[in-house]
């Protein structure tokens, strides 16, 4: 189904982003979430907290669905702003700076795919380190001094 | 450390040093009668001496200048320049609107040792002293809004002097202020409903208190308090037709009201950039300068000086808490508008402005700033000013300052440079005179550190602070009157051969050699401190109402201002017993 | 509900909250034995920020060994290795700046001056497009008391305050008594323009719904409404006429009228100029009455990061050294641009995490460079961070000066010990300015 994404602040997104909690799983669960009008998760059959592919121009991510509480607006999905959104909004600033967070075309499908955690999402979407699976966590990890 | 200045052409007009050849002793930071002989000399054979230049009236910090940075950066970048690899001083830039370093660097330059920041909003005094930390080289007294303040108004309103007294004795205090200044007293109130009011007597439309009411009860506090300068005011209706006559009535309604005994000054009313306040005619198209009344008063009278707000034919920025007066101005000439309402305190407003030459009302405007300078016969009653950047930058001063000494270069100009409305609409042909450097000397130091109630400096008497500037000129050998010389004069003004401060060379042959930090000067007021605490009490739960901030919060915090200098005042007024 | 929490042994109050543009300095702290355990008065987002998440904290420096795992060592070998890379780059870009002190941003822009970088902040890639019609059109703006105590009329436009900025109806704008609005709420008259029906929308009078990315022509239509024009279409932006024509009557009426703007404008398609007939229409609503306006700043120190640029360099934000002077042109000297054209050699995050707030696209150039991560816990950037670098958080840990979304600047206090092996922001900028120095100086021999 073709989509305009809209992508922004939501309370709990941000109250798990300030309190510094981006690696785990309860910030997974509020920023990787496609909030959806009831109709439009009719139209794909899905339930709240099933699992949709976001495809755009600049990438694809897995993400949650749940029903907004600011519909209707039929159409339109939103993404709280975060590392699942990134992959798949513009980053066309048509020389003015700011990219386009907003008002992106995209195509999203149901899906079984898995939900990336931050660490395993970084990991596998930029690949910098080339880090194993061990070594990706919902805390953090590193070498302490002397290990 | 020692200095000696050796046989420079030294003007000082306090000490009736009228361009004597004669040495400077400094012994650390202040001038002696004499220092030893490890005293370093520093030969200045013939050369133009004065006392450091001192500013009463500019805008350099606070949220003004930071709104007018951030929405023209057209203005910035007229002013780039990279670092210079001989100078310590690091890029320059703006031109109206220079950022805190290039306006340290270019006030240095200028032999500037003091200079006043004309406008700080209580509310927002940490930023305007957050800024003096960037500027390099100055001492700051900043000016505080208190002209269209609530509590002000209350006070006023209800004739409450004694908690007026109270008020602004522990708001200088807060907001590390140095004196109190007064914008179109009720008008920028008014703007909070997008009006203003007409004249000293139109009372503001929820208050009820006119500018009159204010002036006066503004300066009985300020010569009760016994501050060292007086109320410094930017009178009502600025910059429109017919205002020459809300001035008069403003220089007339304070000249009852006794100054203080214990005070250097002369005045007990400060009128600033007074040539935006004296013109005559009903509309742009019938103005004319309104300059010659109020010369006449100024002459008569001692109860008040002024400053010029002298134009100079520049793109420059305007700015001001007379925030109606600027959104005229928008609806004038559609440029790009700022406005900033702060809560309890004052409006404020931006625009840029484009003085012409060729422009009628420009032309008008630089000939009624220059009227005062000729016609005003005490140069102790007047400043050079151009109510930087509003009438021009900072840097034009040399310019005025060429133009006032040459009779030559003004009438060229009334000739063949500018437009006819300055001949045909203003008396400014009818004058002849030409400034000497002593009158300079007054206009930019003796006058301007008197008028501020700043005794140390301005002179260079023995016990004065070590401020001294320099000038490349041969005075003997220079004709400042001739036309020719008026680029040299404002090229040697503009880079002066030393700029001494505190006994520290800061400039040597035009190139910056040393930055120091800028001094906070603010005024202290003591014995009222027990009172100060009563009123506190009161004023905390409206404040707590009104303010958007905790009154706990307010205050600029003593480490804002490092190094400061604390001008402590001790209370000698009426008692509060009383209250 | 949680439960009130009663076990603490010291109060401080009127502390500054370090979340977004409100910067509420009414929060009390309830601490025990020295620790944080309870907030007050702050929101959800702000308490959640003050108390934090302490077992993702940095506390630690950390550089990247051969495996590409985060390894701690010292503070001398990280700043050290930090120096070294910044130095001997050519077109570094230091970002970020939202959430620490002016102290440390004035820190910043020395070493941007001394390195020739780009020095950026979250503007850049937020409100940068609403600076940009400041400079097109005008600035007409207030403190958030003028609306508290005058205010009849209050609109809010692409943005949703009630989740991002959680005070601001309630403390600054809609609720409070104010002078001239004894009543709060009552006398006021609230109306929010979005796509969506926002939280904001369902506490305001009025929600009007229009369609995504016409902002443009709706503004044009409300300022062409305002002029008297008569138009043609039976709706604009998907809003019936008759709407438009209230809305403008009522702002035409209002005694004192506040419009408040949020990403909603300034992100959508047509950026700036959605701004610039915005602020366009504000102007022309002072014919009528008064009338401000603000953007929502979003974090707490943003405005600061513009204000103390500005004041040294004379631009507001991307300003680009690597002439030795100042530079700002938008589009070239921005963090976005730069990274999109794979341009810096060289990137710093300070307080800020590009994971978080950059498009995946821009991000991918961060894999190719060194990357400087100086923050106070682990985040998204810290994956992609080859040298991170602990700090303690302002008006908490530190104190420093922050400047609310409308300039008002507010003293954040220093309240409880941070971490040992954590230093401010402005430390850690301090030590580094001087190694660059040192770097220097030797170069210079």
């Amino acid at each position: 189904m073709k989509v305009i994404l809209n992508t922004g602040t939501s309370v709990i997104q941000a109250f798990y982003e300030k309190k510094g909690s981006t690696l785990k799983d309860e910030y997974r669960q509020a920023a990787a979430v496609a909030f959806m009008d009831i109709n439009d998760m009719k139209k794909l059959s899905l339930n709240p907290r099933d699992k949709i592919k976001i495809k755009s121009d600049w990438g694809e991510v897995v993400v949650f669905v749940d029903k907004s509480h600011d519909a209707p607006h039929e159409g339109m999905i939103f993404l709280p702003k975060g590392p699942w959104a990134n992959i798949v909004i513009s980053p066309e600033t048509y020389c003015c700076n700011v990219p386009t967070y907003k008002g992106v075309t995209a195509e999203i499908s149901k899906t079984d795919e898995d939900v990336l955690l931050v660490s395993e999402l970084m990991n596998k979407v930029y690949g910098k380190y080339n880090l194993k699976a061990e070594q990706l966590s919902d805390r953090p990890v590193y070498k302490k001094m002397g290990e | 450390m020692e200095y000696i200045l050796k046989n420079g052409v030294v003007f000082d007009p306090k000490n009736d040093v009228n361009g004597e050849e004669t040495d400077i002793f400094i012994r650390d930071n202040k001038i002696v009668d004499k220092v030893s002989s490890d005293a370093k000399v520093l030969d200045v054979s013939g050369k133009l001496v004065m006392p450091g230049g001192v500013d009463l009236h500019s805008h350099i910090a606070g949220p003004k200048l930071s709104i007018g940075r951030l929405y023209r950066p057209e203005d910035i970048r007229k002013g780039v320049r990279a670092a210079p690899k001989d100078e310590v001083s690091g890029f320059e830039a703006g031109f109206s609107l220079p950022t805190c370093p290039t306006i340290g660097y270019r006030y240095t330059k200028m032999g500037y040792t003091t200079v006043t920041e004309a406008a700080v909003p209580p509310l927002e005094a940490k930023h305007a002293h957050e800024e003096i930390n960037s500027i390099p080289n100055l001492d700051i007294p900043t000016l505080t809004l208190f002209g269209n303040n609530w509590f002000m108004l209350k006070y006023v309103k209800e004739n409450r002097l004694d908690d007026l007294t109270l008020f602004i004795s522990k708001w200088l205090k807060l907001a590390k202020g140095y004196g109190i200044k007064i914008v179109n007293p009720c008008g920028s109130e008014a703007w909070g409903w997008g009006k203003n009011v007409d004249g000293l007597d139109d009372p503001e439309p929820h208050w009820g208190v006119t500018g009159r009411e204010v002036i006066t009860s503004l300066t009985k506090v300020n010569e009760r308090l016994g501050l060292p300068h007086s109320v410094h005011v930017h009178t009502n209706d600025l910059g429109h037709p017919g205002n020459y006559e809300t001035t008069l009535e403003t220089f007339d309604c304070v000249k009852d009201i006794k100054k203080n005994k214990n005070v250097d000054r002369n005045q007990i009313m400060h009128c600033t950039h007074i040539q935006f306040h004296a013109y005559k005619g009903t509309s742009w198209r019938d103005v004319s300068s309104g300059a010659t009344e109020l010369i006449d008063y100024i002459n008569k009278h001692d109860h008040l000086t002024c400053d010029i707000g002298q134009i100079t034919f520049d793109e420059t920025t305007t700015m001001t808490a007379d925030a109606p007066m600027e959104y005229d101005l928008f609806r004038l000439t559609g440029l790009k508008w700022a406005n900033k309402d702060i809560e309890v305190e004052t409006a404020s407003g931006l625009i840029p402005s484009i003085y012409s030459s060729r422009a009628p009302v420009s032309v008008l405007q630089w000939a009624v700033g220059l009227e005062f300078f000729m016609g005003v016969r005490d140069p102790w009653k007047i400043a050079l000013t151009t109510d930087s950047p509003n009438g021009g930058p900072f840097i034009r001063y040399p310019k005025i300052i060429s133009w006032l000494m040459s009779n030559e270069k003004l009438q060229d100009m009334l000739d063949n440079e500018v437009h006819n409305w300055a001949t045909n609409r203003t008396d400014l042909g009818t004058y002849n005179r030409e400034y000497t450097w002593d009158e300079i000397a007054i206009l930019t130091r003796a006058s301007t550190s008197k008028i501020l109630g700043l005794e140390d400096r301005g002179h260079l008497g023995v016990g004065a602070k070590a401020d001294v500037s320099v000038y490349d000129i041969d005075v003997n050998d220079f004709d400042p009157t001739l036309k020719s010389n008026s680029s040299v004069i404002e090229e040697k003004l503009l880079n002066s051969k030393y700029t001494i401060k505190d006994g520290q060379i800061l400039v040597k042959d035009s190139k910056i050699v040393k930055l120091v930090k800028s001094n906070h000067i603010w005024c202290n007021v003591q014995g009222l401190e027990k009172y100060e605490k009563t009123l506190e009490k009161r004023i905390k739960p409206e404040f707590n109402k009104y303010y958007t901030i905790k009154y706990e919060n307010y205050g600029v915090n003593d480490h804002y201002v490092e190094p400061e200098t604390r001008i402590n005042i001790k209370y000698g007024g009426e008692s509060f017993e009383n209250n | 509900m949680e439960k009130p929490i009663t076990d603490y042994d010291e109060v401080v109050r009127n502390c500054s909250c370090s979340y977004c543009g409100n910067n509420c300095d009414d929060i009390t702290y309830l601490l025990k034995d020295k620790e944080i355990v309870g907030v007050r008065h702050a929101c959800r987002i702000g308490a959640s920020k003050i108390i934090n998440d302490k077992d993702q904290r940095l506390l630690n420096p950390m550089v990247r060994n051969s495996e590409g795992i985060l390894e701690e060592t010292t503070w001398d070998i990280a700043l050290d290795k930090t120096a070294e890379l910044l130095y001997n780059s050519v077109r570094p870009v230091l970002y970020g700046w939202g959430e620490t002190s002016v102290e440390a941003i004035k820190k910043g822009i020395k070493i941007a001056e001394i390195t020739g970088s780009v020095i950026d902040n979250q503007s850049t890639i937020c409100h940068g497009s609403s600076i940009q019609a400041f400079q097109n059109v005008g600035h007409p703006v207030m403190t958030l008391g003028e609306v508290k105590n005058r205010a009849d009329v209050i609109i809010y436009v692409g943005t949703n305050p009630m989740d991002d900025h959680p005070r601001h109806l309630s403390r600054y704008t809609t609720f409070p008594e104010g002078f001239f609005r004894r009543n709060g709420r009552k006398d006021r008259t609230i109306i929010t323009l979005d796509p969506k029906y926002t939280n904001t929308a369902k506490v305001s009078d009025e929600w009007i719904q229009f369609n995504m990315n016409e902002d443009y022509l709706l503004f044009n239509a409300l300022r062409m409404l305002l002029k008297g024009e008569k138009l043609d279409e039976k709706e604009i932006a998907g809003v019936p006429i008759e709407r438009l024509e209230n809305l403008v009557e009522t702002m035409k009426n209002a005694e004192y009228g506040a419009l408040f703007f949020g990403l909603g404008v300034s992100q959508t398609l047509a950026k700036q100029k959605n701004v610039d007939v915005l602020i366009q229409l504000v102007e022309d609503l002072n014919n009528y009455s008064k009338w401000s306006m603000l953007p929502m700043r979003g974090f707490f120190n943003v405005s600061g990061f513009n204000i103390a640029l500005t004041s040294e360099t004379g631009y507001p934000y991307g300003v680009d050294f690597s002439r030795g002077y100042p530079r700002f042109m938008v589009g070239e000297t921005t963090t976005i641009d730069l990274l999109n054209r794979r341009e810096p050699d060289f990137f710093m995050a300070v307080s800020a995490d590009p994971g978080v707030q950059f498009p995946g696209y821009t991000i991918q150039h961060l894999v190719n460079i060194p990357t400087i991560q100086i923050d106070t816990h682990w985040g998204p950037y810290t994956e992609l961070s080859d040298i991170v670098l602990p700090s303690t958080r302002v008006g908490v840990e530190t104190e420093g000066t922050a400047y609310r979304m409308d300039s008002i600047p507010l003293f954040m206090k220093k309240v409880i010990d941070k971490p040992e092996n954590c230093h401010s922001d402005e430390w850690i900028l301090t030590r580094l300015y001087e190694r660059l120095e040192q770097l220097k100086q030797m170069e210079d021999e």
